[in-house]
């Protein structure tokens, strides 16, 4: 870990560590782009770069772009990502009576706090993990893969039927392409050039970026809000962190371990962890009138949960949300492969994850303290200069890939299809995981197969696979079990009364 | 008028099954496991399989939903007329959502049409990066503003210093050739 440091200090991997934050917190600070679309644009641009600069360019992007969300969330009433959407709850309350100040600083302290605690848990259980994963063989995999997905699937908000059917339907979209089992061509259709597959990168870029322009660009054109721009200096104390530190201690176990859980992700982590504190308060009338626990909650949990999210992606290769898919494929792009053996491999990478989310935190409070004026001002740039410029990125990173054409008319197909599915409110999330995941599925399952020649009762005797196969099947059945319970409450309270 | 949810999932139900039969076409050509107990067609009937299975779901589910509302429909028109008639103030006010609404899905139609044409103007035409991409954004740009006329130049000026930087960037730097 040391190593891991020392490497990080070196001029070039600290200036990108910097240079990838600033980017996160200004895209997380305007409303409409995310950190999980600005890290897909930049993607392509890291193929000529080292790894760890690669990597430590994009994890300043991910804690960046969580954070920066907090300053419109507090100062408009816009969470620049979802993340913040409980943000605006007490932080615009505060702001409107004066105290945009304290709103923000108590934000952008509860979000270091809780990135430095999650961090812990990250550098403090990721190593002991992954040397537990490297028991695991092709069927703990497959069964690993198998309850990521369905989790994913059925815990994304909406349908459970249209969660798993994004995730079957982003699978299917990794099938075509050269077999490498038997070296054949599979669901090709003659079409040489889908003899390479669907590239992640356009795929990414087109589900999300593509379709998230084009439902912008669809929306009604209005003038930007005037912005109160904070003129005083923000107003923290050292006592403040004796006040809050239950709480974010709170907060922070709470939003770490929702970050471990797959398809969950920052903006649940926050409204759980704001609505466990309100419930312990011994003043819960006032939240949502400006009350500073309340922002403090919010913040603290949003950003722990990108350190528990950063833990099995590192130890076991499975993507939590989109964004830690993206990683996934940087990790890919640089030949390197994300799970336990990551630490054996390539430890200045696992190491380096590990060690560039504590000083992005750490960066993101001295950009934030300082520049957090200048950054609300930049969130204000019109969408018509936004998305004109988002545009000719996507077109250029996709065609960087493989500076062919074909890749950006995948991106456009995928935009198609990611703008349809979100009409159809079929979940994105579980769609592009589902793609990132169909490969290691079915080589696990091919490979256990052949292992066990043929014979499926072989999990049987598999007891982590088991066990993984048990909380998928009880994640898919838990809404019809409290369905049930709920049911039978509902029948002992009204025959009473009757 | 808005379209009905459920006649939306119809419709992801049909383009969900046409992807299915794809599906199941194309695994029909692939050849029988030889050295492994799998092979290579048994994914996409699994997944052709699946996407059948929910799709049928979401089918009944619309149909059931479509049926709820034409009965509902029945139930209200026969027992009041005059509520569910909507007053001369109120269908002012829906044509003017109506309208707003069918700008912007316009708007975003010319911006896809333009993305598609930039595209084509790069790929198939083979035009030079620098001019064609000045154009898109100068279009796209003036196109989602809302002070159209005066906002031309400024994006034509934006568009020109973008690719040109973009341009120098990616061949001197990152060797892609942008054409």
């Amino acid at each position: 870990m040391l190593d891991a440091f020392i490497t990080l200090f070196q001029i070039d991997n600290l200036l990108f560590l910097f240079l990838g934050t600033a980017l996160g917190i200004v895209v997380g600070a305007i409303p409409g782009l995310t950190a999980s679309m600005l890290i897909a644009l930049t993607l392509p641009l890291t193929f000529h770069m080292d790894s760890v600069n690669a990597i430590t360019l994009l994890i300043g992007q991910y804690v960046g772009g969580i954070s920066g969300g907090l300053i419109t969330a507090i100062l408009l009433r816009m969470p620049g990502t979802p993340a913040s959407i409980v943000t605006t709850f007490d932080g615009y309350p505060m702001a409107q009576n004066g105290q945009p100040e304290r709103a923000l600083a108590l934000g952008i302290m509860a979000s270091v706090v809780g990135g430095i605690i999650s961090w812990l848990f990250l550098a403090g259980m990721s190593p002991t993990l992954a040397k537990f994963a490297l028991q695991f063989g092709p069927w703990e995999y497959f069964a690993l893969v198998m309850m990521a997905l369905v989790m994913l699937a059925s815990l994304t908000q909406g349908s459970l039927v249209k969660g798993l059917m994004a995730a079957a339907l982003g699978m299917a979209f990794a099938l075509p392409g050269i077999d490498n089992s038997i070296g054949r061509a599979r669901l090709t259709f003659d079409m040489d050039a889908l003899l390479s597959g669907f590239g992640l990168l356009p795929v990414l870029i087109g589900a999300f970026a593509i379709s998230q322009i084009l439902r912008e660009s669809a929306a009604p054109i209005k003038a930007s809000t005037p912005i109160n721009l904070p003129k005083k200096k923000l107003p923290v104390q050292f006592k403040d962190l004796k006040t809050f530190g239950p709480n974010m201690l709170r907060s922070s176990v709470i939003g770490t371990w929702i970050g471990l859980l797959p398809g969950i992700g920052a903006n649940i982590a926050a409204l759980v962890s704001y609505t466990t504190t309100r419930q312990l308060s011994r003043s819960p009338e006032k939240f949502g009138t400006g009350h500073e626990p309340g922002v403090v909650a919010g913040e603290t949990a949003n950003n722990a949960s990108i350190g528990g999210a950063l833990i099995p992606l590192i130890t076991m290769g499975i993507p939590g949300s989109v964004t830690e898919a993206i990683l996934i494929g940087a990790l890919t792009i640089h030949s390197l492969q994300p799970g336990p053996l990551l630490f054996q491999n390539a430890p200045e990478v696992a190491y380096g994850i590990i060690a560039a989310y504590l000083v992005a935190n750490i960066i993101m409070l001295f950009l934030m303290w300082n520049a957090v004026r200048y950054i609300a001002a930049i969130s204000q740039v019109p969408r018509a200069w936004l998305l004109s410029t988002i545009l000719v990125f996507c077109v250029v990173g996709s065609y960087a890939v493989n500076n062919n054409f074909t890749d950006v008319w995948v991106m456009i197909a995928f935009g198609v299809i990611g703008l349809g599915l979100e009409l159809a409110r079929v979940p994105l999330g579980p769609f592009v995981i589902g793609f990132v995941l169909s490969p290691i599925a079915e080589e696990q399952l091919r490979g256990s197969l052949m292992m066990s020649d043929g014979n499926v009762a072989e999990i049987l005797a598999r007891p982590y696979a088991m066990s993984f196969l048990f909380v998928a099947l009880l994640t898919l059945l838990w809404p019809l079990i409290m369905g049930q319970v709920a049911r039978r409450r509902h029948h002992t309270r009204q025959e009473p009364n009757s | 008028m808005r379209l009905h949810p459920a006649w939306v999932d119809l419709a992801l139900v049909l383009a969900v099954l046409a992807g299915a039969g794809l599906l199941f076409v194309g695994a029909s050509t692939l050849p029988p496991p030889r050295f492994e107990p799998m092979g290579s067609a048994a994914l996409p009937r699994i997944l052709g399989g699946l996407l059948v299975f929910f799709a049928l779901i979401i089918a009944i589910k619309a149909i059931w939903q479509l049926r709820g509302r034409t009965d509902s429909n029945v139930v209200s028109d026969e027992t009041d007329d005059t509520t569910s008639r909507p007053s001369a103030a109120n269908s002012a006010l829906e044509s003017d959502t109506e309208e707003s609404a069918l700008t912007g899905q316009l708007r975003g139609i010319c911006v896809f049409t333009c993305l598609i044409l930039y595209i084509v103007a790069l790929d198939i035409l083979q035009w030079s990066f620098i001019p064609v991409t000045a154009a898109f954004v100068t279009i796209v740009g003036t196109a989602l503003s809302p002070q159209r006329l005066q906002a031309l130049w400024k994006f034509a000026l934006f568009g020109l210093v973008l690719a040109a930087g973009l341009y120098l960037v990616m061949t001197r730097f990152l060797y892609v050739d942008l054409g």
